[in-house]
């Protein structure tokens, strides 16, 4: 009788754990009708702008403000520039080898990688932490993976932002609190994006996306890194 | 007894349904948000072998298909794995509860991907790639008892990835002398953190790019090599060498040579090695508020014989780096890397210098 309580007590728990998370169903369709549309590119263009909250030496905060232009073709091509206060950097994957090429320090690195751009994004930000611009919204399973991670998702309503109309939606878990508009045209698109960190005296980080680009004709040269002259090939290190 | 095995049993397998219920706290992170649905066994998110083998084995059944540049999702297709029936309809406003009882691949909700949409220029101009370029060497951090300041038993423990190449350093006398002894100065400035470890400096990271440093005629660099030495030199007291291997160190005006079968070969500068005099181009180091002396990428103590080789310490600030290091990217910072030191760029007074890295593995 003892253990029967126990191990019922230990299901009531869980049961409590999961009556605790609230999925708003329009915020799932839109989420979904996102990730189809995105699903079904074989390739696209777009530019974002980032504002990344930083504590300096004395805990003060401080923003790294930055500007990234993405091209992908499907299901192996990957390029991003970005421009910002942190430095400039670019990738260039062409299915065989990703390279990291630093702007600002002159010197690059190039790995042999993964078959196809999620894998090759996924397995290079695990091995080495690669923070490639908004590969978030390019994983298959966006919404599942939002649904899993956070205990709220909600919809919002219709607010504006730069002058068009987007679907607003939220998500809250214990440790992140997300903000995410939508456009609420034709294509439903990610317009922009704001996570909160709450554990971490609640720094900020936001993406604008803008210049989409569907379905461009996109030349492969693009996606070959040549290194610059006088560039140098460094060695890098894994994580452990 | 008997009563005491059971409640022991009983409440192992108790705590075992408390974890399992759980779950796994340590959900890997990608990217800013979590994705632990694309990692759960989706085959578009597979992952595969960075380092391919150069031969696959082909069987006969097995169709030969030719990658094609176009043509294919981004992403693979959108993909369903949590199921959407038992979320509340908004209109309804059904109690909001999520089916967490992972139900299996929704087939039916899988995007179909377009597969025969035609290509666009598929063989013109088609790019052949260079399958004989340059990659980066993949190395992981030395973990020992005691972090950096440890004892000379390397445990080079490569529990990083399955998918990625390791290009192991088996360069025995760089390991061998490059251990950094910890400083006790308190560090006022973050760490760098990367894969578990820290690493302090007490100067800003100011990248300048590694330009190997030549102290003159008579200093040879490591891997240079001699068929037989000059008069002057010696043969190198090692003070405290708790190595079994006899190796024969010669020293010669700030170089130190080991001998083998053919001849000498410039190494780097054996810990312990008690010599007589250093070159004067020595430069003062201070370090720990003492003075050290840094020649030739070697550190130096004075005693009533000379001077002995000392290890590296964390926080020691030097001009120049010798030839034999390697720019590794750590994180989002370039550091150059001698065996375990790790050399931070910095700029003191508008110089280009260095700074010895303090790594601590985190707790």
């Amino acid at each position: 009788m003892k253990k029967f309580l126990t191990l019922f007590s230990l299901f009531a728990i869980s049961f409590s754990q999961a009556q605790t998370k609230s999925i708003d169903s329009s915020a799932v369709y839109i989420l979904d009708k996102m990730a189809d549309i995105i699903g079904s590119l074989e390739s696209v263009k777009f530019d974002i702008d980032t504002a990344n909250d930083k504590l300096d030496v004395d805990g003060n905060l401080s923003t790294y403000y930055a500007t990234s232009n993405i091209a992908m073709t499907g299901p192996n091509k990957f390029t991003s520039t970005t421009n910002g206060d942190a430095g400039n950097f670019g990738y260039w994957y062409d299915g065989e080898y990703i390279s990291y090429y630093s702007l600002t320090e002159h010197n690059y690195v190039t790995l042999e990688a993964p078959e196809t751009i999620l894998t090759m994004i996924d397995s290079m930000h695990t091995a080495f932490d690669f923070k490639f611009p908004a590969a978030d919204f390019f994983y298959p399973s966006f919404t599942d993976d939002l649904i899993e991670d956070f205990d709220t998702i909600s919809y919002e309503g219709q607010r504006s932002v730069d002058g068009e109309k987007c679907f607003y939606i939220t998500a809250t878990n214990a440790d992140k609190h997300i903000q995410l508009w939508i456009t609420s045209n034709t294509t439903l698109l990610p317009k922009r994006l704001i996570i909160v960190y709450k554990t971490e005296g609640n720094l900020q980080f936001e993406t604008s996306f803008y210049n989409w680009e569907l379905n461009p004709n996109i030349p492969e040269a693009i996606y070959n890194f040549t290194p610059p002259p006088h560039a140098s090939l460094i060695s890098i290190m894994a994580k452990s | 007894m008997k009563l005491i095995l059971n409640s022991i049993k009983y409440f192992s397998a108790t705590a075992l349904i408390v974890i399992l219920s759980l779950g796994t706290t340590e959900t890997m992170h990608a990217q800013r948000l979590k994705h632990p649905v694309s990692r759960g066994g989706n085959k578009s998110m597979a992952h595969k072998p960075a380092s391919r083998p150069v031969s696959r084995p082909t069987t006969a059944n097995r169709k030969i298909t030719t990658p094609t540049n176009r043509g294919g999702s981004i992403n693979g297709g959108h993909t369903k794995v949590i199921s959407r029936n038992n979320l509340p309809n908004r209109n309804t406003n059904n109690k909001t509860t999520v089916n967490r009882n992972r139900p299996t691949i929704n087939n039916n909700n899988k995007q179909v991907i377009n597969r025969n949409k035609p290509t666009i220029n598929n063989n013109k101009g088609k790019q052949v790639i260079n399958r004989n370029k340059n990659t980066s060497n993949v190395k992981t951090i030395n973990r020992r008892p005691g972090n950096t300041g440890g004892g000379r038993n390397n445990i080079n423990i490569n529990n990083s990835h399955n998918n990625i190449n390791i290009n192991v350093n088996n360069n025995r006398h760089n390991h061998r002398n490059t251990y950094v002894r910890h400083s006790h100065r308190h560090y006022t400035r973050p760490p760098h953190i990367f894969g578990g470890f820290r690493f302090y400096c007490h100067w800003p990271y100011y990248y300048h790019p590694y330009r190997p440093y030549y102290w003159g005629p008579h200093w040879h660099p490591w891997g240079y090599f001699v068929t037989s030495l000059a008069t002057t030199a010696i043969i190198v007291a090692i003070i405290d060498d708790n190595n079994d291997n006899n190796e024969e160190y010669h020293y010669d005006n700030g170089t130190y040579y080991l001998k083998t079968e053919d001849g000498f070969e410039a190494v780097q500068a054996p810990i312990g090695a008690q010599v007589p005099s250093i070159p004067d181009e020595a430069e003062k180091v201070t370090v720990n508020e003492t003075n050290n002396y840094y020649y030739g990428g070697a550190f130096y103590e004075q005693n009533a014989d000379g001077y002995i080789v000392v290890p590296a310490t964390a926080g020691t600030i030097v001009p120049n780096l010798p030839e034999g290091g390697e720019e590794v990217k750590i994180g989002d910072q370039t550091y150059v890397q001698f065996g375990d030191t790790y050399y931070q760029p910095i700029q003191v007074d508008g110089k280009n210098m260095y700074e010895i890295v303090d790594v601590l593995e985190d707790e």
